[in-house]
């Protein structure tokens, strides 16, 4: 296959696109195409600090890879959830990162949760009622707490994950699924900051999750190939292997399902947001995090009972 | 014993996850994916440390790194 740019020899085709690009085209194209989406999504500006949550995972690193080739202030974000499960998962993807980051002279944050507070991943979700035993629900709420909590003490306008078009398409499928009207209407490549919520951004929601793997290649990032241990079987893995399959029938079909959903969005055919539906937000007594919850947030409910089984 | 010379079919390898699979060589990638029923979107093709695309002619006694590319959570 030929690069449509240069007519070398290509390195990487999508479909969706009708086009493949050589190594050199494919970083610029990609580059080039998130510095687009951040304008138009006016995501953030070159003036602004930028706070980016990375894993040690392909998405995340190449974003602040991305990030930082055009010229953006962004500093690092890595949440050590101490999880091992015979494989030291944690401890690799933190090496990675942090490999990453002191190869650049980067600024990164590190949480560790076992230090912080005393717990990590595995042990709450056995001692809450969270997820029915699966880590992921703690893990999520862990990860949005402490991801809010960095960003709003250090001063960070923007908070920037490393969503790609895979990882939203999922999502978008799940939430239809089960009709779950609050979700949809929340879910976009921008949310606005609110009532002490940081402003949260996805810059990289119009690529597959296979072109961002393709970008770590090129770019000679090192990250962590093993999946989370906790993910395996994941709803979200299969909805991504059922999407794919429609991609493979169909190409663009991914793309167009998310997409189309954005701008169906905007075409006012989802409803506003009603106060029913997008809850009264107030300062959680112990953290001073915003919570929907009457009194206490989750994060500090659910860090209570574990210290009271401790 | 015989005269005659069993003649090996050419191949190449594909390792996936550490899986490796042995197929014709001379065919595609992405020939080998569909046999293999490997959807060619949830991988990425290396070969040698490139990267390239499924339309790439497998060589005899090549191994192709299929690099999985989705993450869940």
């Amino acid at each position: 296959m030929k690069c449509k740019k240069c007519g070398g020899t290509a390195v990487i085709s999508m479909r969706q696109h009708n086009m493949g690009l050589c190594k050199d085209d494919f970083i610029q194209w990609l580059q080039e195409q998130t510095q687009r989406h951040i304008e138009k999504q006016k995501m953030f500006t070159h003036e602004e600090k930028v706070l980016v949550a990375v894993s040690g995972g392909k998405d995340s690193l190449a974003l602040w890879d991305i990030l930082l080739m055009l010229g953006y202030k962004a500093d690092g974000l890595y949440i050590a959830l101490g999880i091992d499960e015979g494989i030291g998962y944690s401890a690799e993807s933190q090496r990675l990162t942090e490999e990453f980051a002191n190869a650049r002279d980067l600024n990164l944050h590190i949480v560790h949760l076992a230090a912080d507070y005393g717990t990590d991943i595995p042990t709450l979700a056995k001692q809450t009622k969270r997820g029915h035993d699966k880590p992921c629900s703690s893990c999520g709420l862990v990860k949005r707490h402490e991801m809010n909590r960095i960003a709003r003490d250090f001063g960070y306008d923007v908070l920037a994950t490393g969503h790609n078009l895979d990882d939203e398409a999922a999502t978008l499928f799940s939430n239809t699924l089960q009709w779950n009207g609050d979700y949809l209407l929340r879910q976009a490549p921008v949310l606005e900051e609110r009532n002490g919520l940081a402003r949260k951004v996805k810059p990289l929601f119009r690529f597959y999750e296979r072109e961002m793997a393709a970008y770590a290649l090129l770019r000679g990032i090192e990250y962590i190939y093993e999946e989370c241990p906790f993910a395996e079987g994941s709803t979200s893995t299969h909805y991504k292997e059922l999407l794919n399959q429609l991609e493979n029938k169909s190409p663009g079909a991914k793309q167009h399902f998310y997409t189309k959903f954005l701008s169906a969005k905007r075409k006012g055919l989802f409803a506003e947001p009603t106060t029913e539906i997008v809850p009264n937000l107030h300062l959680c007594p112990i953290c001073g995090q915003p919570t929907s919850a009457r009194e206490e947030c989750s994060f500090c409910k659910m860090m209570a009972r574990v210290d009271s089984k401790q | 014993m015989s005269g005659k010379i069993a003649l090996m079919k050419p191949t190449a390898t594909l390792v996936l996850r550490g899986k490796k699979y042995d197929v014709k060589a001379g065919s595609t990638i992405l020939s080998a994916l569909k046999k293999l029923e490997i959807l060619p979107e949830s991988v990425i093709c290396v070969r040698a440390g490139e990267l390239v695309t499924e339309d790439t002619l497998l060589q005899e006694g090549e191994t192709i790194k299929l690099v999985s590319v989705i993450s869940g959570g």
